[in-house]
C-alpha cells in the first residue's frame, strides 16, 4: 500500500513538474470508425491491426477499442520502457481479471501486488536448476511413452499429439506422478471444462448464467477435491513429490501460514495455462518449419546424431550441446510467439519519449509485431534460425526477442519451456522422420496461436523403441 | 572479464548455479550473490553458459 502511495504521487509529480513540456498527440491508426473505434477489426483481425498499426505509425500506434484507448508500442526501446516499469505504473493485473475464476479469488493476479509477488516467489524452488533435471526426465520419459505404440508408418494429428503430450508432461511436472497415473482421464475433462470457461465474457462480468461459466465453476470446485485427495495421500504415507504440488505443499508466507488448497490449486492451474497451450503449439510450430526447411533438418539431424548414440539418454547436460536445435525453436518462437498481444494498464500517468499516456490507458506489446521489424531481424518472414547464431546474434539487444515477455515478469517458466520443447525434438527426430501433409498452414488464435487443427502428418519410423 | 548483474531482471531462477557453480549463488529467498566478480579466463565457458542460459538475460560479461 505505501509504495502504491509514493508511486502514485511521483505520477502526478511528474506531471505536475512537466507541466511546461509540450507532448505530441499519439498517432491513431486508419480504420477507426465512429463510437465503436477499432472494435470489430479487434476482434475479427488483431495481428492485421497491430501489424498495421505499427507500420503506419511506428513505435508508439494509437488504438480505440470497446470505448478505450489502448496504445501499442513496438521496438527495442518503446518494449523496454513498458517492461521495466515498476507494477505500480504499469500493472499486468487487470488484463488477466478474466482469468480470475479460474485462478481463483486472491490468487496470483488477483492478490495484491506484494501477495502476488509472494506466492510467485513460491513457485521459484519448483524452477530452479536442481528440479529442472528431474523435469528433463519427466518430458523424456512422456515422449517415448506418447510414441512408444507407433508402428513403422502412419498418420497423425500433429495439433491433437503436441497437445496431449504436453499435458502429460504438464501434468506429470506440476501435479506429481499419482496425479498422472491415478487421475489423467477425469482431469483431462476438468481442465477442458476451465478452459472453455475462459471467455471474454468474463471482461462483462465473471459470473454470468452461462452454461460454460457454470461448468467452469463446477470443473475448479472438483479439481480443488482431486488436489486434496492427493496431498492428504502424501501427508498420510509420507511420500514427497519432485513437482509444483510439493514445493506449495511446502511454501509458506511470510506470516508462517501455509497455502489454502484453493490457492495450491489456483497456482498450478496458473502454472497450468501458462505452460501447456504455449509449449503445445511451440512443438508443432516447430516441427512443421523444420518440415518445410529440409537444409536446416539435415543439419539439426546431424547434430542430434552426434551427441546421442542409440539408447543415450537425453540429459539435462546434453541440451546444452545441441545448440542448433535451440535455435530452431527459438525461430519459431520468433515468427509464432504463442501470446501475441501482452496489456498493461496504467495506474498513473506514464510518459515515453514525447507522449503522454494517462492514467487509464492500456498499453499493449506485440511479439508477432516486434519479431517482424526488419531493422531487427532482417527478412522477418523468413525460418531462419542462423540469425541466432555467434556472429548475428540478432536477438543480442535486450528485449528484442519478447517472446516470453521481459522485466520483472518476464515467463517464469521460460527455461522449462525451452528445456521441455528440445528433449521432445531429441528424442522424437532421431526416432521418426516427419512430412506435413498440409499447405498454405492456417493459424488459428485462441487462447495461444497455434496451427488449425486438424493437421495430418506423416511420420516413419527410424529407429525401434528403446533406440532414440 | 567482469560479470556485471541488471538487477531490474534478475529472478532468482539459479540457473546460473548450475552452468558455473564457483561464480554465482542463489539464496532460498531467490537473491543472487556473484561470488567471483572477475573470474579467470579459465572460467570463460562456464560464464558464457550461464549468460545465454539465464531465463530473464540478466548477466552480461564486460571484457
Amino acid at each position: 500500500m505505501e509504495t502504491q502511495t509514493s508511486v502514485a504521487s511521483t505520477g502526478t509529480n511528474r506531471v505536475g513538474s512537466a507541466a511546461s513540456k509540450s507532448y505530441r498527440a499519439v498517432p491513431v491508426v486508419s480504420g477507426a470508425l465512429p463510437v465503436l473505434g477499432h472494435s470489430i477489426e479487434f476482434a475479427s483481425n488483431l495481428l492485421g491491426l497491430v501489424h498495421r498499426g505499427y507500420l503506419e505509425c511506428g513505435e508508439v500506434a494509437g488504438l480505440r477499442v470497446f470505448g478505450r484507448n489502448i496504445v501499442l508500442l513496438s521496438g527495442t526501446d518503446a518494449q523496454e520502457a513498458l517492461f521495466r516499469a515498476p507494477d505500480e505504473v504499469l500493472s499486468p493485473n487487470e488484463a488477466y481479471k478474466i482469468m480470475t475464476p479460474v485462478f481463483g479469488k486472491d490468487v496470483v493476479y488477483d492478490a495484491s501486488p506484494e501477495r502476488m509477488s509472494e506466492q510467485l516467489g513460491m513457485l521459484r524452488p519448483a524452477l530452479q536448476d536442481k528440479r529442472m533435471r528431474t523435469y528433463g526426465e519427466i518430458v523424456a520419459e512422456e515422449t517415448r511413452r506418447g510414441v512408444a505404440s507407433w508402428g513403422e508408418r502412419g498418420e497423425i494429428d500433429l495439433v491433437e499429439f503436441c497437445a496431449t503430450l504436453t499435458n502429460f508432461t504438464s501434468t506429470h511436472c506440476l501435479l506429481g506422478r499419482e496425479f498422472r497415473e491415478q487421475m489423467s482421464t477425469e482431469f483431462a475433462q476438468v481442465y477442458y471444462d476451465l478452459e472453455r470457461g475462459v471467455t471474454p465474457a468474463a471482461y462483462i462480468h465473471p459470473n454470468l448464467p452461462l452454461p460454460s461459466m457454470r461448468k467452469r465453476d463446477k470443473a475448479r470446485v472438483r479439481l480443488v477435491e482431486m488436489i486434496e485427495e492427493i496431498v492428504g495421500q502424501r501427508l498420510r504415507s509420507g511420500r514427497r513429490g519432485e513437482d509444483f504440488l510439493q514445493t506449495l505443499m511446502d511454501a509458506e508466507y511470510k506470516t508462517g501460514e501455509k497455502l489454502t488448497p484453493h490457492e495450491i490449486t489456483g497456482m498450478l492451474l496458473a502454472a497450468m495455462f501458462a505452460g501447456h497451450h504455449t509449449s503445445s503449439v511451440t512443438t508443432a510450430w516447430t516441427l512443421i518449419e523444420l518440415a518445410r526447411t529440409p537444409d536446416y533438418l539435415d543439419r539439426v539431424l546431424a547434430e542430434l546424431h552426434r551427441v546421442y548414440k542409440p539408447g543415450d539418454d537425453v540429459t539435462f547436460q546434453s541440451l546444452r550441446q545441441i545448440p542448433l536445435t535451440e535455435y530452431a525453436i527459438k525461430e519459431s518462437l520468433r515468427l509464432h510467439p504463442p501470446l501475441y498481444i501482452l496489456l498493461r494498464s496504467a495506474l498513473v500517468d506514464f510518459e515515453y519519449r514525447d507522449y503522454l499516456l494517462p492514467k487509464g490507458t492500456w498499453l499493449a506489446t506485440s511479439p508477432w509485431v516486434s519479431h517482424r521489424i526488419p531493422g531487427i531481424f532482417p527478412e522477418p518472414e523468413r525460418f531462419d534460425p542462423d540469425r541466432f547464431a555467434p556472429g548475428r546474434e540478432e536477438d543480442k539487444k535486450q528485449f528484442s526477442f519478447i517472446a516470453f515477455g521481459g522485466g520483472r515478469h518476464k515467463c517464469l517458466g521460460n527455461a522449462f519451456a525451452m528445456l521441455q520443447v528440445k528433449t521432445i525434438f531429441a528424442i522424437l527426430l532421431r526416432g521418426f522422420e516427419f512430412e506435413i501433409l498440409h499447405d498454405p498452414i492456417v493459424p488459428e488464435s485462441g487462447l495461444v496461436m497455434g496451427p488449425k487443427k486438424p493437421f495430418r502428418v506423416r511420420y516413419r519410423r527410424l529407429l525401434p523403441n528403446g533406440q532414440f | 572479464m567482469k560479470i556485471v548483474i541488471d538487477w531490474g531482471l534478475c529472478q532468482g531462477h539459479a540457473n546460473c548455479t548450475g552452468d558455473a557453480p564457483d561464480v554465482f549463488a542463489v539464496d532460498e529467498n531467490g537473491k543472487l550473490t556473484v561470488l567471483i566478480a572477475e573470474p579467470p579466463e579459465e572460467m570463460r565457458g562456464q560464464v558464457e553458459l550461464a549468460v545465454r542460459y539465464c531465463p530473464t538475460g540478466a548477466i552480461r560479461i564486460e571484457g
